[in-house]
């Protein structure tokens, strides 16, 4: 029993910031800005978190709860920022869009390496390849955690947990239900129609990596507080790619993409556990890692015949074009 | 446009547009002007860090043998040096031509790291590790195990694509952890070597870098692979612009559907594409594990499988700007641990140097886009003022007031 409430726990500790960081690739491609650079938003909102945090733990006496807090705000930001040069570089530039995201993602991984060792040699006199952060405060709800096996869904919760969820209904309401969204979905299906309609394509598309960007950053943050409990270069695990197959697996949308997201975070943490209950060594963990990569790939299989793209995601937009 | 061709339009501004949409060597032209460009942002960014830029990309070049170092250990010098760049340049061309292999025929192999894995990883667990082998056999076994895995990798996500209509940067990104996640925990397990943490080293015969070679005194490292690099840059050169099936790939790669109404076989061109796509970077994979770095750091990808895609870009994806290409980021990738030694700069910002130069080669057309536009429109405002003087006063008397303004114009090219 223990080892199924642990998995449930692991499993929404894991899938939730995942699927945040999917609601951001969404929303770049529902506007039809393909976007691989998931990676490099994530890594990059974590790093100005990550800084913040640093800073204002060196400097002020807030609480680390609160400092989590703005860091949290922060990684939003800074992702959001980041995104720009995505934004710029396939609607102003007109560059490849998947040229352009693995680009953002090469300079994302150099550019936070690198200013990782500067800031920290600046901070603490001897240049580190991280910054230690704290540890995010869980909390369980009485009564219904004591529950068998739904009770562990509401047990040892990340406030960053209620925090996505409460965030990803905005999102799915802003996308499905508000003018903008329609606006944002009609770029990426027949930009043409939006423009005589008196919208701005260009406008639509730049917000909509934006929020990519933000959101991917928050995702990385997260993470950066659950899983690793500091900044390195290690937060380029591969997340921001597992994002984009969950984004490709729900569809595009929003719902199935929670999901999906959830399933993978189960199927990962129950590897673990599975590896654990099994009593191997560590090193075997390894190949209980591979099960959601190998997991994509066979239903993709099953499922890449019915999935519907956004029609116009991958070009620039070309106002003359038939 | 009837005075096209007289008409040459002065100033600086025209002139570097027509520089960058010269008719034989716009793709040349482009790269060299976003390397000018990068070189202007690196500088300024190296500035701001306190650090001379001249001093930097001067031991950028030393780093590589291509200038003099201030001191040298025993044993080494210049040459060793350069051979020592010439062991990072092999991998990244191959690397790179394998992935302009794939994105001519339309194709994106994100997974270039993943085949260059897989290939060095069986390579070394079956030829590299076997004992006793004449070097005449083991070195071109090992580069044909190299062929072999790295094919049936790339066509496997060939057929993906053609048959389930799976995106090739999904599959191979998914394929790419899988193959990280399976050869770490083998080499983990079964082949690590307790001190280094990585794969055993693989046997002498079976190196494709003869290691300690004595030249002109100096100790060098002398890489097989760069030979069979530049000469794979030629053959692929020659399928491109000479072959019927060059000609099909590049086809496919323009307009998927024109050439199916052309009567071209689409999926089989895709497969065979990623297939020759996966070859080539499965010898980049072994000739980076096995002849470069001699061991595997299990569950790391190397950086080099996307640098790559940096490479093809800048090279224009041309498989002889490759060469020229490859030659300038490894001059990057593999001058930093010096340039950080006399700098003090973390060594870092080599990558964050190819991050910036990837960022304007990937708006390359862009740049092109712009200038051509731009002395479409001169030439427009001659055309109309030509017409206006009748009498046809001599050209060149004409065009200097448009160009003047068109400069000032500039700032507003891009929009």
């Amino acid at each position: 029993m223990n080892y199924i409430n642990n998995m449930i726990i692991d499993g929404l500790a894991f899938g939730i910031p995942l699927f945040i960081m999917a609601v951001g690739a969404i929303y770049s491609e529902k506007s039809g800005i393909t976007n691989l650079a998931v990676e490099g938003f994530q890594g990059f909102g974590a790093f100005c978190g990550a800084v913040l945090a640093t800073l204002l733990s060196l400097n002020t006496s807030l609480g680390d709860q609160t400092i989590l807090y703005l860091a949290m705000i922060t990684a939003f930001i800074g992702g959001a920022v980041y995104a720009i040069l995505h934004a710029l570089l396939c609607i102003k530039f007109r560059a490849d869009q998947v040229i352009s995201g693995v680009v953002i993602n090469i300079l994302a991984v150099a550019l936070t390496t690198f200013l990782t060792s500067q800031i920290s040699g600046v901070l603490y006199g001897n240049a580190s390849n991280k910054f230690t952060l704290g540890v995010s405060s869980r909390f369980t709800v009485p009564g219904i955690s004591s529950i068998p096996v739904i009770g562990a869904v509401f047990t040892n919760v990340y406030p960053f947990e209620v925090i996505i969820l409460v965030l990803a209904v905005f999102m799915w309401y802003l996308m499905y239900k508000s003018k903008f969204g329609m606006r944002l979905r009609a770029c990426g299906e027949n930009p043409q129609a939006v423009d005589a309609a008196g919208g701005d394509v260009a406008k639509t598309r730049f917000i909509s990596v934006m929020i990519s960007g933000g959101l991917s950053g928050f995702g990385g943050m997260c993470f950066a507080y659950s899983i690793l409990s500091m900044f390195s270069p290690s937060i380029y695990l591969g997340y921001g790619y597992l994002a984009i197959a969950a984004m490709i697996f729900g569809n595009w949308n929003i719902i199935p993409t929670f999901f999906v997201c959830l399933f993978f975070g189960l199927a990962k943490a129950g590897g673990n556990q599975l590896c654990i209950r099994m009593g191997l060594a560590s090193i075997y963990t390894d190949l209980f890692m591979m099960i959601p990569y190998i997991l994509t790939l066979i239903l993709l299989v099953f499922f890449s015949k019915r999935n519907h793209p956004p029609k116009a995601a991958g070009e620039a937009y070309d106002k003359g074009k038939r | 446009m009837k005075n096209e061709k007289q008409v040459k339009q002065k100033g600086f501004a025209a002139s570097l547009a027509r520089f960058l949409t010269h008719e034989r060597f716009s793709g040349f032209t482009v790269s060299l002007f976003c390397i000018v460009l990068m070189l202007i942002v690196s500088s300024v960014f190296l500035l701001v860090l306190g650090k001379n830029p001249l001093t930097a990309f001067m031991s950028f070049l030393a780093g590589n043998g291509m200038a003099m170092k201030t001191s040298y250990g025993a044993g080494a010098g210049m040459l060793s040096d350069f051979f020592q760049f010439l062991n990072v340049m092999a991998p990244m061309l191959l690397a790179s031509l394998a992935f302009i292999f794939a994105y001519r025929c339309g194709l994106f192999n994100i997974g270039i790291a993943g085949q260059m894995l897989l290939s060095g990883f069986v390579a070394t667990i079956t030829v590299g590790y076997m004992k006793e082998l004449s070097p005449w056999i083991a070195r071109p076994a090992v580069i044909l195990i190299g062929l072999i895995v790295g094919g049936l990798l790339g066509a496997f996500v060939g057929f993906l694509k053609y048959q389930f209509n799976i995106h090739e940067v999904v599959s191979t990104i998914m394929i790419n952890y899988i193959i990280s996640y399976l050869t770490g925990f083998f080499i983990n397990s079964k082949f690590v070597d307790p001190i280094s943490r990585a794969s055993k080293t693989v046997s002498a015969a079976s190196r494709l870098t003869l290691t300690k070679v004595l030249i002109g005194g100096f100790y060098c490292n002398i890489p097989l692979g760069i030979i069979v690099a530049v000469v794979v840059a030629f053959i692929v050169h020659f399928i491109f612009e000479k072959t019927v099936f060059g000609f099909e790939l590049r086809a496919v790669g323009s307009n998927r559907n024109a050439a199916r109404y052309a009567g071209i076989n689409v999926g089989k061109q895709i497969v065979f594409s990623m297939m020759i796509s996966g070859m080539l970077a499965g010898l980049a994979g072994v000739t980076y594990y096995l002849g470069y770095t001699n061991q595997i750091l299990p569950k790391t990808l190397a950086g080099m499988g996307y640098d790559a895609i940096a490479t093809a870009l800048l090279g224009n994806s041309s498989p002889i700007g490759a060469i020229f290409a490859s030659m300038l980021i490894t001059i990057f990738q593999n001058g930093s641990n010096y340039m950080s030694s006399t700098l003090g700069v973390a060594k870092e910002i080599a990558s964050v140097i190819t991050g910036i130069l990837l960022l304007f080669s990937a708006c390359g057309g862009f740049f092109r886009f712009v200038a051509k536009s731009y002395l479409d429109r001169m030439s427009d405002t001659i055309d109309v003022r030509f017409a206006a003087q009748k009498d046809g006063k001599p050209i060149g008397s004409v065009s200097d007031a448009p160009a003047d303004d068109a400069a000032k114009k500039k700032g507003g090219a891009g929009k």
